[in-house]
């Protein structure tokens, strides 16, 4: 059962907010995604596991230095910076 | 009642690789805000982890040196917590196979705190608040870090501060990090609760996070069980929370907001492969590792001859101990050696960080030197203090400080000499001794320090004289 | 204007300079696009720039490489330095990256004309490409029909001649089920195959990047220009050369159909697939039929490790670093939850919070554990379908494009359009969806062939020796022209 503390709790968790009028139609919406989720606890068990696609392992870099960016280019996208910082204002 | 402290570490250690754990990013301190950084490490989308190796060769030589077990399958996670100083809004971190199981740092009271797991992890951006504006700078962000995760073995503010320096010790010894509290590169979450003695059930903790200096996490401890205490006694309960605590009040707050309800979502990274380590790499490290600071210690009193403390001095800070290896090489006494530097050079070298540099002008070889010539009684303790003051002053070596001549008195062939001429020149002094009167004898060594106008050793003088007419 | 092959043929006979040709497809673009709606964003300045590039290539005698001076596209996930990638979602509005992805550096340093960036469902979470903030891209059979998705805008861009061929990414079907709905080819490649760095993330253990073509042998040219493996990407592995063996014989090749992939399947689509097997068996391959039962778990696994991963994937849209902030907030949380309420569309907030659920405390073991040991399930029972067979036959869809406006109702039923394309991503394997014939109305059916891990080059050879049986199925669409 998806309740709707279940919904506003996972809305925090996803920095989402959902207004009251629409919890309750949303809280409906994923319960039947989740039913739909569900059907997976009709599955064989199995302890096949999985790791990871094709198996990898031990990819690794070695420890040597490449030139960062200039702080221009990190900045260039920021909706706000100030002396070289990303800004957050308290307020707009 | 009384009450026992109960107390487990989450330390967090910066790792002194050249690079960040998943980009070429240099990890060096400081630099202008946001220019050791690149689309990785801020997160850009797209961009992908690749893991530097030698973060996991550090992380394996951390955990064999406090006796923890190397993984043979260890696999990367991501902790989901949404902060301005976390570019992805995850932490790449370890939960469900970290690198290293178990261990324990050993405390000088014999007792043993147990480490539940080390794991690697990516460190977080800086945060400045300013006039409630926040201004965010990546240059550590993606900065390794291990997380050294104890049990809750820690029983007194005491033991946690030994704890700590323990740590401290054995990191900078094995050369993975600085463990410089002040610069951030070692970092505290201290979980604390307290019990009835006697008790074995655990009360409900509290954390504390991001201590930064042995003498705060002191405080905030001594504050927290006091706190925690008088709850109790005053029939409250103890909410688990987290705290952080306040240097210039000396108190501890809540960080609980509405905003962070936590709940990380911790999964497998599906952008990073499996790492498997071999136990020939693990025999590898193991056979890099330098002898322990404990090790180390106990083969200072054991085989030097250096008392408990001194010991403990000299295998504080690597560079002490390292100093100390160099310039008793050969000397007769060690301990004159752990003397020179535990009372005058330490003098010199007064804070935390001086002692971890080390840098003090007189040389191991220099020192060395300066210890030999008093070992084989050609200059006297006195001068040999004194000397060394102007040593340490200048740079210079002894030689520089006393000439051939200043030493000549003490030559043991010159002090016979000496020695032969008072027994000649005074019959009557040694026929008094020879009838028993042990005090004519001082007038015989008086005689030789006259003559060596106070370079003989007196003490050697005596000796000669009683072999000459006993 | 046609497939690669020729254009390189046409540059290198000089019928036309590659100024020409970019111009061209530029004014087409113009005409087709408000109609289309394939591009959000044209490139004509750097297009014609390279275009001039390899004319004096061409103009001194240079030898030029196959892919050189073809006008294509990218979607609008993939990073391209200096040009807006969106996604197509508010969220990464104005956002420039300053790198380029690993597929568009090889490409570009092949002198690729990069004619713009097309069309997608918002961070490629769709099947019908409407989900985009710039409205959903149509099909160029029928532009009331949607162009598939997620990587609408691509296929339509290609069916509808605007672009010689596009790099979509596919991570339950949206390579392959755009492809089929427009009548164009479309790979999936293996795993790991082509490096997934610069491509924005959605479900990063099933993401791939993959060709859309007009024809099978352009799919292996561009598919063995892009495999390979990069140091940037730890679960790239590599792969191509696809492109030699397209022409071997396959008498004796072992094609599997699982008949579970042909449950609830439109009529006209079975049998489009059906004649297909014959078409194989006429060729001398082999038919073989065998049950495949795990594959009815496959969508909700898909459902459940996509959104967990795409949750914690999108959570870096915070309004500080790039891309769109809100207006009017008070206090950092505030603005970062604005920004992402605002800045995402609903279909991306409903995966991103089923994501969470699944993920968070108490769910994790039933939902994303339970759904991670499916996977390795359902990955080796394709292993033991491979024992019998060398590739599968299956639809790539159950049905053809369908209208516009069909798809938002109810999320559940758009979910199943992916049924038949979700198994491959979650095995790992390479997929290629090929035009198979036209329904009653003519719109395009797609086949799929599967094959095995790093099977590429066995999946085109078997594609492109039904494209030579049958090459009325690849033909005009209504901006097109003949093979
Ligand atoms: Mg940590
Ligand atoms: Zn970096």
């Amino acid at each position: 059962m998806v309740t709707r503390e279940d919904v506003e709790n996972i809305a925090l968790l996803s920095k989402l907010f959902v207004p009251e009028e629409e919890l309750d139609g949303l809280t409906k919406s994923m319960q039947e995604i989740i039913d739909f989720a569900d059907a997976i606890n009709n599955a064989p068990a199995s302890d096949e596991g999985f790791d990871c696609i094709n198996n990898l392992s031990n990819v690794f870099r070695e420890d040597e230095v490449v030139s960062s960016y200039p702080s221009t280019e990190i900045l260039k996208n920021a909706p706000e910076q100030a002396e070289d910082h990303f800004l957050v204002r308290n307020r707009e | 009642m009384k009450y026992e402290l109960v107390s487990g570490f989450e330390t967090h250690i910066e790792l002194q690789t050249k690079t960040k754990i998943f980009c070429g990013c240099t990890t060096q301190f400081g630099g202008e805000p946001n220019t050791h950084c690149c689309p990785v490490c801020i997160g850009l989308p797209g961009t992908l982890p690749v893991l530097n190796r030698e973060v996991v060769r550090y992380a394996i030589k951390a955990g064999l040196a406090v006796h923890g077990e190397i993984a043979e399958v260890a696999k990367m996670d991501r902790k989901n917590y949404c902060y301005p100083d976390l570019s992805k809004a995850y932490q790449i971190s370890q939960l469900y196979a970290p690198l290293i199981i178990g261990g324990y740092v050993e405390l000088s009271n014999g007792r043993r705190i147990r480490l539940h797991h080390i794991h690697i992890e990516e460190d977080a951006g800086k945060l400045i608040h300013r006039h409630g504006d926040t201004y965010v700078d990546y240059n550590r962000g993606g900065v390794p870090l291990i997380e050294i995760v104890s049990e809750p073995d820690i029983r007194s503010i005491d033991e946690a501060k030994e704890y700590v320096e323990k740590l401290q010790q054995v990191m900078r010894s094995i050369g993975v990090s600085d463990c410089k509290m002040q610069e951030g590169s070692m970092r505290c979450d201290v979980n604390i609760s307290v019990r009835p003695e006697g008790s074995d059930k655990f009360g409900t903790r509290t954390e504390i996070k991001n201590m930064n200096s042995i003498t705060n996490i002191a405080k905030a401890m001594e504050y927290e069980y006091d706190r925690q205490v008088d709850l109790i006694e005053s029939g409250g309960k103890v909410v688990q929370e987290t705290l952080r605590y306040d240097d210039a009040s000396g108190t501890t707050s809540s960080m609980r907001s509405k905003e962070d309800a936590h709940d990380y979502r911790y999964f497998r990274d599906p952008d990073l492969v499996t790492i498997n380590i071999s136990r020939e790499e693990v025999e590898e490290l193991r056979a890099q590792l330098p002898e322990l600071p404990a090790e180390k210690c106990k083969r200072y009193i054991d085989e030097l001859g250096i008392p408990e403390k001194d010991a403990q001095l000299l295998t504080k800070y690597r560079r002490i101990s390292e100093y100390f290896d160099e310039a008793i090489d050969g000397v007769k006494s060690p301990k004159t050696v752990s003397n020179f530097i535990i009372g005058q050079i330490f003098r010199r070298v007064e804070t935390e960080n001086d002692k971890e540099a080390f840098d003090v002008a007189t040389t191991p070889a220099q020192l060395n030197e300066l210890v030999k010539l008093l070992d084989s009684g050609k200059i006297r303790n006195n001068l040999a203090k004194a000397t060394l003051e102007k040593m340490l002053d200048s740079g210079k070596g002894v030689l520089e400080f006393i000439s051939e001549s200043d030493m000549g008195g003490m030559d043991e062939n010159a002090l016979l000499e000496l020695c032969k001429a008072a027994v000649e020149g005074n019959p009557k002094a040694v026929e008094d001794f020879r009838n028993g009167k042990e005090k004519a004898i001082k007038a015989l060594v008086g005689n030789v320090m006259k003559n060596s106008r106070g370079k003989a050793d007196a003490q050697a003088a005596e000796a000669k004289i009683k072999e000459l007419i006993g | 204007m046609g497939t690669i092959a020729k254009i390189h043929e046409m540059l290198v006979n000089k019928q036309v300079s590659c100024e020409e040709l970019t111009k061209s497809y530029l004014s087409e673009i113009e005409k087709a696009n408000p109609e289309l709606n394939a591009y959000v964003c044209v490139t004509p300045e750097a297009a014609l720039k390279t275009a001039q590039a390899v004319d004096k290539k061409i103009a001194a005698g240079e030898e030029i490489g196959s892919l050189e001076g073809v006008p294509m596209t990218l979607k609008d996930n993939m990073s391209t330095k200096g040009i807006e990638t969106t996604c197509c979602s508010k969220i990464l509005s104005g956002y420039k990256p300053i790198f380029d992805a690993t597929v568009w550096e090889t490409l570009k340093s092949q002198n690729a004309v990069l004619l713009g960036k097309t069309n997608m469902d918002e961070f490629a979470m769709g099947s019908s490409c409407e989900n985009s903030c710039f409205g959903g891209a149509a099909n160029p059979f029928n532009t009331n029909h949607v162009a598939g998705g997620s990587s609408g805008g691509v296929s339509s861009a290609v069916g509808g001649n605007i672009a010689a061929y596009g790099l979509g990414s596919d991570t339950g079907g949206s390579i392959r089920q755009p492809a089929s709905f427009c009548g164009v080819v479309g790979l999936k490649p293996t795993y790991g195959a082509v490096s997934r760095y610069g491509l924005i993330a959605y479900a990063s253990s099933l993401d791939q990047i993959g060709p859309i073509t007009k024809s099978v042998e352009d799919a292996s040219l561009v598919f063995d220009a892009i495999a390979g493996k990069d140091k940037r990407d730890s679960t790239s592995v590599g792969g191509g050369n696809t492109y030699a063996t397209l022409d071997n014989d396959i008498k004796g090749m072992k094609i599997g159909i699982a008949r579970e992939y042909l449950d609830g399947v439109r009529d006209d689509v079975k049998e489009a697939v059906l004649a297909a097997a014959e078409v194989y068996k006429s060729l001398g391959a082999e038919i073989v039929y065998f049950d495949l039962p795990i594959l009815k778990f496959a969508l909700p696994v898909y459902y459940i490790i996509a959104c967990a991963e795409a949750s914690s994937n999108l959570g870096r849209y915070d309004g500080i670093r790039y891309g769109y902030k809100t207006a009017h907030y008070t206090g950092t949380h505030d603005m970062i939850c604005r920004t992402r309420s605002e800045g995402f569309g609903e279909e991306v907030k409903r995966r991103i919070l089923l994501g969470t659920y699944v993920l968070s405390a108490g769910y994790y073991d039933a939902y994303y554990k339970k759904a991670q040991n499916l996977r390795g399930t359902i990955i080796s029972a394709f292993n033991k379908a491979f024992e019998q067979c060398d590739v599968i036959l299956a639809p790539t869809v159950p049905m053809t494009a369908f209208e516009k406006g069909h798809a938002t109702s109810d999320p559940i039923e758009t979910y199943l359009t992916d049924i038949c394309t979700v198994p491959v991503n979650i095995a790992g394997l390479p997929g290629v969806s090929v035009p198979c014939g036209f329904n009653a109305k003519g719109m395009p059916i797609g086949m799929q062939l599967i094959g095995k891990s790093f099977g590429e080059a066995q999946i085109l050879n078997a594609a492109y020796k039904y494209q030579q049986a049958a090459p009325d199925k690849f033909i005009d669409t209504k901006w097109g022209v003949k093979l």
